[in-house]
């Protein structure tokens, strides 16, 4: 486990399986209660008539925001022990345009297509099948492109620290950013034709 | 919209902004005398010159370097992606912002460990995590990686291999070239003493 649980030392990092056990089996119940598992629910953003990933994710993203900040604010939890995945801005351009491809075709990101395929759908098992095979010959073909995976390094980059505001602000932002997506959202899928799926 | 939805929005909003009006954290606490004394023993806090050198290649981007020598010597040279802060400024503003921002490894290195182990522990006292030392300071990176080696003839595949990875790290930062006393071949100059076991008395007879 990466957050600062284990790196304070509080835990050993012999528990890292454990921890991603529990909370691999937490985030699977979340996206299927969620209705995550469903291909069509999810293509419903990219057609306008169900935008429940939208706002899944920005419900996540501003709680988890809200609760780091707090409990680092209470002393809690060492921000700074955080772990943060470096940016390569190359290769995350590139990488977005091929998932939002997929995404857009699919129906299912990596992680809800593993929860579709383990409920048993055959969209869900294809697409996870597939991911497995373009795994594989990325992996095998990886030396044609590992200069540019590697290109555009940044280090580990918070989004505040490039508009040179605080993660607080940035966060007040973030939320204002998800209650006028919510409310454009509805406003939206009002004007949409209702799909009944 | 649903109303429990317009709620938990204003919520949301009244929480988002008492982020933003609480009063700024004090300063940062000083480190409980305990954990101090214990970080002053342990030595987990020393990097050695290979493991940066091996970092400062891969382009590890989690490295950063801090060189606490005087501004001139930081002209002259530096190590790649170092930043020059003097010890007298370590506990700034900015600079401690620089020291908490998430992900990174500090790594602090002077000419040798004196000035390094001082600004690591004004920085370990205010509770600022993730600070190192590179063990011996430039004056060891320099003997370690830039001067060349000469492995005994006894060498195990172990040393063999830092050898050659030092080297390799010489080119890296130098230039240079795999001249011949670069390669880490066995030298020749040193003579082995082979002892040799007097024979064992013949056996008188046999079967």
């Amino acid at each position: 486990m990466i957050g600062p649980i284990i790196s304070s030392g509080l835990v050993s990092s012999a528990w890292d399986n454990v921890f991603a056990v529990f909370l691999g089996m937490g985030f699977g119940f979340a996206l299927e209660s969620s209705g995550f598992s469903s291909s069509r629910k999810i293509i419903g953003t990219f057609f306008g008539y169900d935008f429940v990933v939208v706002k899944v994710f920005f419900t996540a993203a501003i709680v988890a925001s809200l609760g780091l900040l707090y409990l680092s604010y209470m002393g809690l939890v060492d921000y700074s022990l955080l772990y943060i995945q470096p940016t390569f801005i190359t290769s995350a351009i590139v990488g977005g345009i091929i998932m939002g491809i997929g995404f857009a075709m699919g129906g299912f990101c990596p992680g809800t297509s593993v929860c579709a395929a383990a409920v048993g759908r055959i969209d869900g098992l294809v697409f996870f099948g597939g991911m497995f095979i373009g795994v594989f010959l990325f992996s095998e073909a990886f030396p044609l492109f590992e200069n540019m995976y590697y290109s555009g390094s940044l280090g580990p980059k918070m989004i505040n620290s490039v508009f040179g505001i605080s993660p607080e602000l940035f966060t007040f932002l973030l939320v204002l950013m998800a209650i006028g997506m919510f409310y454009g959202a509805g406003w939206v899928q009002g004007k949409v034709k209702k799909i009944d799926y | 919209m649903e109303k429990k939805y317009t709620i938990l929005s204003v919520i949301l909003v009244i929480l988002a902004l008492g982020l933003v009006i609480l009063p700024g954290k004090n300063e940062r606490k000083e480190a409980d005398p305990k954990i101090l004394l214990g970080s002053i023993v342990e030595k987990s806090r020393y990097l050695s010159v290979d493991q940066i050198t091996h970092r400062i290649i891969e382009n590890d981007p989690t490295l950063l370097l801090i060189d606490l020598r005087p501004a001139d010597q930081f002209k002259t040279f530096a190590l790649p992606g170092a930043i020059n802060i003097q010890p007298d400024s370590l506990l700034s503003k900015s600079i401690v912002d620089l020291f908490t921002q998430p992900g990174k490894d500090k790594v602090l290195y002077a000419n040798a460990d004196l000035i390094s182990e001082q600004g690591w522990l004004m920085c370990t006292r205010y509770s600022l995590t993730r600070i190192y030392i590179m063990k011996g300071g430039l004056n060891e990176w320099y003997n370690t990686i830039i001067q060349t080696q000469v492995v005994k003839p006894t060498a195990s595949s172990t040393d063999l291999d830092l050898v050659s990875f030092r080297n390799a790290a010489r080119m890296y930062f130098t230039g240079a070239g795999n001249t011949p006393e670069a390669r880490p071949t066995a030298s020749t100059g040193e003579k082995i003493e082979v002892s040799r076991k007097a024979p064992a008395a013949k056996s008188g007879g046999g079967c």
